[in-house]
């Protein structure tokens, strides 16, 4: 049996040119309300079964008011939209996250940001952003977000 | 009260071992895209992952830095069974300050991931509630199965009392 035709290279997205950025490029805004389902199959595409972030009950013996969305979760939206931004040639080599304040379910977040640093390296260019999640006026958590172009 | 006890002043510098039991696999990291609302064609297409210059599909930069992949046992009565040091502070809510992830190339489906815990310092400071509460900063050191470090990941937990 012939072997099947070569299909065709899937077409890459493209890759942001670092030269054109500079400091104070925004990102692109993204908003989402964070539902009981978000916070469920978040912990359980990290095996994360704490009772804190689907068990209403739990929480408020915590004293919290709601179910707690996982902070780690912040991290992997920075992540999504920065490396959605920059494209598939860039690498995320770094990111330093905080966080401000708790959220729960039912919160709507926002993500912004912009680039704070272009650094030209050999051959390459590294890209520092400072991203935000706010809820209202509450900033929720920050990161600093390296990312690596033309490695 | 001083909640930094010398029991937990014994603890720090300890060590902990998880090693990978199988590969990060390409179901994880679609299942971790999809709860996160990723669409990027590199966690997910194998034809446009090798194109952009990739033996296999990646995983995004954070999945691996979760603590309870690599864990093994039932879950405990807060459900949990990750990573964590069973610190004995009775009475308290552990919260999450923030990690800091340095990333040394992307992780693919077909790396095996294994990761050391190292419980570095323990630090009371006082609250702005009032009273005190312990940072609890740990580092987490993965490697891939030539025992090549592929990511850290320092993370900063906060036990406040209730």
């Amino acid at each position: 049996m012939p072997d099947p035709a070569p299909s065709a290279a899937p077409e890459l997205r493209p890759t942001l040119n670092p030269e054109t950025l500079a400091p104070g490029a925004a990102l692109p805004e993204w908003e989402h309300c964070f539902t009981e389902v978000d916070l469920m199959s978040y912990g359980a595409a990290t095996w994360d079964w704490h009772r804190v972030h689907y068990d209403l009950e739990f929480a408020r013996s915590r004293k919290l008011p709601g179910v707690m969305i996982d902070g780690q979760i912040y991290g992997a939206i920075f992540a999504k939209l920065a490396t959605r931004w920059a494209g598939p040639g860039a690498f995320l080599s770094g990111m330093t996250l905080k966080m401000r304040s708790k959220a729960f379910a039912g919160d709507i977040l926002r993500a912004e940001g912009e680039v704070s640093a272009v650094e030209p390296l050999e051959a390459a260019h590294r890209v520092v952003l400072a991203q935000r999640l706010v809820c209202g006026e509450q900033l929720i958590a920050e990161a600093v977000t390296t990312l690596r172009f033309g490695i | 009260m001083s909640l930094l006890t010398n029991e937990l002043r014994a603890m720090i510098g300890t060590s902990v071992h998880y090693p990978a039991r199988e590969a990060l696999g390409r179901a994880s990291i679609r299942y971790f895209a999809i709860a996160i609302d990723d669409d990027n064609p590199l966690y997910r297409d194998l034809a446009y992952a090798q194109a952009a210059g990739h033996a296999d599909v990646i995983a995004p930069p954070t999945l691996i830095c979760e603590t309870c992949q690599s864990a093994d046992r039932q879950p405990g009565k807060e459900g949990y069974f990750g990573h964590e040091w069973h610190l004995p502070v009775p009475n308290s809510r552990l919260i999450r300050a923030g990690n800091e992830y340095s990333f040394e190339r992307p992780v693919q489906a077909s790396d095996w991931i294994s990761v050391t815990w190292t419980l570095e310092r323990m630090t009371e400071k006082s609250s702005s509630r009032g009273g005190t509460q312990l940072f609890v900063e740990s580092v987490a050191r993965y490697t891939d199965s030539e025992g090549q470090l592929v990511a850290t990941n320092r993370e900063t937990l906060v036990i406040q009392p209730l």
